[in-house]
């Protein structure tokens, strides 16, 4: 007389790849993937559609990028910096590069920028302008931000000065 | 225990359905004002394939979303400032826009509304998102928009260009 009981058939390859040896944990573990991911995208690391040539050549007219929503949670913005500001909302942000900063002077005079009176070094810079624009004092909590693509007129070309609250993070190359 | 699992999920849908229907029927100011919003972008709008008739017809239609002392300041960089003044501006303007243009596509995106205390009034602060046949990138503006409430309907008075970098 037989007593032993046999044995359920292994699951195949592709179910054990698939949905695990315990589907159960296997769900579970896809919920707390699928939550910790949105909140990475929607609060940490934000995926944005670069559309249009302000930063050429440091960004092409068309791609996908990042912003790095922690990256001023323990220090201010530097100069150099490529970030993203939002508009009334974060559907469609700005993506300019930081030249100046809180309290400094800021001009344009034959296509180079002086901070402060002094001219400020730029190798980003692939397109030369002449871009002339008398000295501006920049407000205690603002930036002064500009694309890298110098090649239009300075009217068609969006730059100025950002408050800070509404500079989202710092753009991921 | 299926049973009452069945039943809780019905009731849950039930109270999402009633507070949706409420929200449908009875908007607050802020979401007839953002319903209003889109159905201006809409109508602004021009579909490739629009005939001469249909962008006339919307142009008049578009002049039921302003009040009739409206006023329309555009300064935007690289263009001396313009004003549209009445109703009359606008129309021109739109027939105008009609008459150039062979399509236009109009978004209004992240629209933030203040309502004044006594609900008659309020502010608007929006990203106009503009698609124009030829031009690798979609124009971006925003906008502040002053609307007054005209029995159910909110209606434009004023509305600006805003800079988004100073």
């Amino acid at each position: 007389m037989e007593t032993g009981t046999s044995e359920p058939p292994p699951p195949s390859l592709a179910k054990r790849v698939l949905v695990g040896r315990n589907p159960r944990n296997t769900l579970v573990r896809a919920v707390v993937w699928v939550v910790v991911l949105v909140i990475i995208a929607k609060f940490v690391l934000v995926p944005i559609r670069v559309q249009g040539i302000s930063m050429l050549p440091t960004f092409p007219s068309k791609g996908i990028k990042f912003i790095n929503c922690c990256a001023y949670l323990f220090h201010p913005p530097q100069r150099g910096d490529i970030v993203a500001i939002e508009t009334t909302g974060r559907h469609v942000m700005l993506c300019k590069r930081i030249i100046g900063l809180p309290g400094e002077t800021i001009a344009f005079h034959e296509g180079r920028v002086l901070i402060n009176g002094e001219p400020l070094s730029e190798p980003y810079v692939k397109f030369p302008c002449n871009w002339e624009q008398p000295s501006e004092l920049i407000g205690p909590d603002e930036y002064y931000v500009v694309g890298d693509n110098r090649s239009m007129d300075f009217f068609q070309h969006d730059q100025g000065r950002a408050d800070r609250h509404k500079i989202v993070g710092k753009v991921v190359p | 225990m299926t049973r009452w699992l069945l039943r809780a999920g019905l009731l849950a849908l039930l109270i999402l359905l009633g507070v949706w229907g409420y929200h449908f029927f009875f908007p607050t100011p802020q979401d007839a004002i953002r319903r209003q919003l889109t159905a201006l972008a809409k109508t602004a709008s021009i579909a490739p394939n629009e005939s001469r008739f249909a962008r006339a017809a919307n142009a008049m239609k578009l002049i039921g979303f302003f009040s009739p002392d409206v006023q329309i300041k555009v300064d935007i960089p690289g263009s001396s400032p313009r004003t549209f003044d009445g109703l009359d501006d606008v129309r021109t303007a739109a027939l105008a826009a009609g008459n150039t243009l062979s399509s236009l596509s109009v978004e209004f995106l992240d629209v933030n509304v203040e309502v004044a205390p006594d609900k008659q009034s309020a502010i608007a602060q929006l990203t106009a998102k503009a698609v124009i046949p030829g031009q690798t990138t979609p124009e971006i503006q925003e906008l502040k928009i002053a609307l007054k409430k005209n029995g159910r309907d909110w209606l434009v008075t004023r509305a600006e260009t805003m800079r988004t970098l100073r």
